[in-house]
């Protein structure tokens, strides 16, 4: 078994013991994730890397409850995500996980403000439009509340997801190639957010291909056929590429 | 949720207007039916009518009635499928949607909710929208009905205010039914759907269309082996609807059966037709959704009109072997003598046509039958008749079961009226046999029919000639006294007015039946377009024209097409089948009749309809530059 861990807090914000993810069967399986075990501390950015079909969205996947694993346990806190019932994943997505992605997934027909305001409203409660208007605002986007994601830029359209997963204060933030559709400016604007957010005490677990955003993450955990191989804390944005060009080659 | 419901409906109208106009025609055609019927039912004759017109109209309405509820029958089961159809492909279109919201926190119920809303919504509006359409429907009907002599001149159906309730009602029950199985299919999926773009990442061939397949495939079957003993009044009935169960099997099935068929599709036809056909298998519910309306249109369509055709040929063979005459004269009133006296004619039956209603009393029940009887002399009715020696019998008020079998069996005694006068007791004696195309239902004697009303009634008068007389001599001669045919022309004609009911009865219902049904096929087209501008840009962008993606496209349509004739016509099979078994029962040849003209157009006519739509949708879905349209999605 591959354990590569961070100096062990109190508790991990999220915890990965020996899961296993397959796909497809007999011949042609493929094992996305291989008896993974991470840990990803609290208040702390993590950067998933690692080459193309190594793994990384499966893990995500799998850590965020987003996919049943095979074998293993994924605890959220104290939460065991491995047992939990569609409902119990339904209420954690509203209230202790939140997800950014890089196609944005913002509801085409609802008003940034609207979007923003939709976890809040399908867990039940009626969140006051100040309080919408200042999660936005700490994104950057308080005048463009009332336009349609359409109307708005990737790098825009990207804030609002943001905003959208932060407005319930989740426990983790997900984001998978948050800065993949965005050019390098808007790219720089959401980086310095998620810092930002993290310097507040946001859990962050990132996949990116980018060794530009994994460098502004505290961490990066590195994988290849679907194991993970390698770690590296506070390194540079070269760091992370010829680490990277070294699993590749 | 009701916000969401109603923001997602302004945000993806195109996929929703489709919706609402099969809500809003299903609402029209259930509320003028039940208007018309109700009307019809309740509707005094005007008083100063004559006692044959009274007579004739009063049966008019019966069929009036009868028919209204026909097409109120028909319209509900087309208003439920063509609806449910149609929701659950914009249920499905939209997939990805739902599991987005099911990955910001919605749970199962909410997304339930939010379908139903949407249904709630649409029905609502869509009953809005149909109420007045059906007061159009409704004054179209009332038209057709008196246009084809079944109501007087002046009928015109009622509004009752009572009807807003019931169409509303209808409206929304419909889009509920239609949205429920979809809506709890929906809620079922996946938040990480949301991630993925292939968008079709659903099942389409569910336990649910197996289980709708399998009953209504068993009820078609069922139908097929009964109709042989269903008699001349069963059959028809019971073959027609083996079309009906049979196309709802097939389209529950389509999404097994179009990829199978689509593989005959010419493989190395060149890059447009290789792409249409891939589209065609990878798009199973695009496909699936468009062949389940043209399925059940050209199964009812073609099995109607088969079945009524076949019905009616095999009434004339019938009708023609029961006959011995070789001359038939048309007047009104008894001309026995005067036919008698001409040159030529050997021996003669004179039977007049009268309509009749008699009041059957039995121990704790009245049963007024109403039809027509024929005053007939007995020896000559056998004569001309072969096989009906029975009708020796007649004679004072006893009278005999005629080949209609309408209005009572031997043994039956009741109180007979001609019109609208009281013509006595009467007894059922005897019966002669009874026939495929009908006929009178009962045969009575001359006595029992005022001398005044028999001389005003049409009668026929059969005619045989002396050994070596000339035909045509004597057919002038008789030319003085009615219209004279050969024995093969008046059975001919004959049998053509009394089908001309049964096509005037297809013309109201399939009408307005297979003009819903278009409706969904256009539907089915456009919903299907609306979804695939991204996939045209990517063709565009790939480097076809957008002439090349329209045709791409109308190949995919075509062929999409060809599928859903050829499944409707395997539906209508099962119709062919009941009506060769039920004919060969009954007249011992089986009797296949296909009004091939008709049969063409509705074939010519999907075919247009599927392909202009096509064009015109593709053609919209191509406006724009493809590039922009593809970096804005990202």
């Amino acid at each position: 078994m591959t354990t590569f861990s961070a100096p062990r807090t109190a508790l991990a914000a999220v915890a990965l013991h020996g899961v296993r993810r397959t796909y497809g069967a007999g011949a042609s399986a493929v094992r996305a994730v291989d008896d993974v075990s991470v840990e990803f501390p609290r208040g702390t950015w993590t950067a998933v890397m690692g080459p193309s079909g190594s793994g990384k969205s499966t893990l995500l996947h799998c850590a965020a409850g987003l996919e049943r694993v095979d074998a293993g346990r994924v605890l959220l806190g104290d939460t065991d995500l491995t047992t939990a019932s569609d409902d119990q994943l339904t209420q954690l997505r509203r209230s202790r996980i939140g997800f950014v992605f890089q196609s944005f997934n913002l509801v085409g027909s609802l008003t940034a403000q609207q979007n923003v305001a939709l976890p809040l409203r399908l867990a039940g409660s009626s969140p006051s439009r100040s309080e919408v208007r200042a999660v936005l605002a700490a994104v950057g986007m308080a005048d463009r509340a009332r336009h349609r994601p359409r109307e708005l830029s990737g790098g825009q359209q990207q804030r609002v997801a943001i905003a959208r997963a932060m407005v319930t204060r989740p426990e983790v933030l997900f984001a998978d190639e948050p800065t993949g559709a965005l050019d390098s400016g808007s790219a720089r604007t959401v980086l310095a957010l998620m810092r930002s957010m993290v310097e507040a005490g946001q859990t962050i677990v990132m996949v990116t291909h980018d060794p530009a955003a994994a460098a502004s993450a505290d961490a990066t955990v590195f994988l290849r056929d679907g194991r993970v191989v390698d770690r590296l804390i506070g390194a540079t944005t070269r760091d992370v590429a010829d680490r990277l060009v070294a699993l590749e080659g | 949720m009701l916000r969401l419901s109603w923001s997602s409906f302004v945000e993806r109208w195109a996929l929703f207007v489709g919706a609402l106009v099969t809500v809003c025609f299903g609402v029209a055609l259930v509320q003028s039916s039940l208007l018309v019927l109700i009307s019809a039912a309740t509707y005094q004759l005007p008083a100063d009518l004559s006692v044959l017109e009274r007579a004739r109209y009063g049966e008019g309405t019966a069929i009036a009635i009868t028919l209204s509820a026909l097409t109120l029958a028909f319209s509900a089961f087309l208003a439920v499928f063509i609806v449910s159809s149609t929701f659950a492909f914009t249920v499905a279109q939209r997939r990805r949607d739902l599991a987005l919201l099911r990955l910001v926190g919605g749970s199962r119920r909410q997304l339930h909710r939010l379908l139903v809303g949407e249904a709630v919504l649409l029905g609502g509006l869509g009953a809005a929208l149909g109420i007045p359409v059906g007061l159009v429907v409704m004054r179209f009907q009332s038209g057709l009905l008196t246009m084809l002599g079944f109501a007087p001149p002046g009928f015109a159906a009622e509004w009752r205010n009572w009807i807003l309730g019931v169409s509303a009602g209808v409206g929304i029950g419909v889009a509920l039914a239609g949205v429920l199985v979809a809506a709890s299919r929906a809620a079922r999926v996946q938040p990480l759907e949301a991630l993925r773009d292939t968008g079709e990442s659903a099942r389409v061939m569910t336990v649910g269309r197996w289980v709708i397949a399998g009953v209504f495939a068993a009820g078609a079957i069922a139908l097929v082996v009964l109709a042989p003993i269903g008699g001349a009044g069963g059959a028809p009935p019971m073959a027609i609807n083996a079309a009906l169960c049979a196309s709802v099997a097939m389209s529950a099935i389509s999404p097994v059966l179009v990829p199978v068929v689509s593989r005959l599709l010419p493989s190395g036809a060149g890059v447009i037709t290789g792409l249409a056909g891939a589209n065609l298998r990878d798009g199973v519910r695009r496909s699936a959704a468009t062949a389940a309306p043209l399925i059940v249109l050209v199964g009812l369509v073609l099995g109607q009109s088969v079945a009524l055709a076949s019905f009616a040929s095999a009434g004339e063979l019938d009708q023609r072997a029961s006959t011995v005459a070789d001359l038939v004269v048309e007047a009104d009133g008894p001309v026995g003598p005067r036919v008698a006296a001409v040159a030529g004619v050997a021996a003669h039956s004179t039977e007049v046509e009268v309509p009749v209603t008699v009041t059957f009393t039995y121990d704790d029940d009245v049963d007024v039958e109403g039809g027509s009887g024929l005053v007939v002399d007995p020896v000559a009715y056998a004569r001309f008749h072969p096989g009906t020696d029975a009708v020796a019998g007649l004679g004072g008020n006893a009278v005999v079961a005629g080949p209609g079998r309408g209005a009572g069996t031997p043994g039956s005694s009741g109180e007979l009226r001609i019109g609208d006068t009281a013509a006595g007791p009467l007894h059922v004696v005897a019966e002669v046999p009874s026939r495929t195309g009908g006929g009178a239902d009962l045969l009575l004697p001359g006595a029992l029919v005022p001398a005044d009303l028999l001389a005003q009634a049409p009668s026929r008068t059969f005619v045989e000639l002396l050994p070596g007389a000339d035909p045509a001599t004597v057919a002038g001669a008789l030319a003085g006294i009615g219209e004279v045919s050969t024995l093969d022309a008046w059975a001919s004609r004959d049998a053509a007015a009394r089908n001309a009911t049964s096509i005037s009865i297809f013309l109201v219902v399939m009408g307005l039946g297979a003009a819903y049904a278009v409706i969904g096929v256009i539907n089915a087209g456009v919903i299907g377009a609306a979804a695939r501008r991204t996939e045209f840009a990517v063709l565009r962008s790939t480097g076809l024209t957008r002439m090349q993606v329209v045709r791409a496209a109308l190949v995919e349509s075509l062929a999409v097409t060809g599928i859903g004739l050829l499944l409707g016509v395997g539906a209508a099979a099962g119709t062919f089948v009941a009506v060769a078994m039920s004919t060969a029962a009954m007249i011992g040849i089986p009797t296949i009749t296909v009004p091939w003209a008709f049969v063409i157009a509705v074939g010519v006519g999907a075919v247009a309809i599927c392909g202009v739509t096509s064009v015109i949708t593709t053609v919209a879905g191509t406006r724009g530059n493809p590039v922009s349209l593809l970096a804005a999605r990202e």
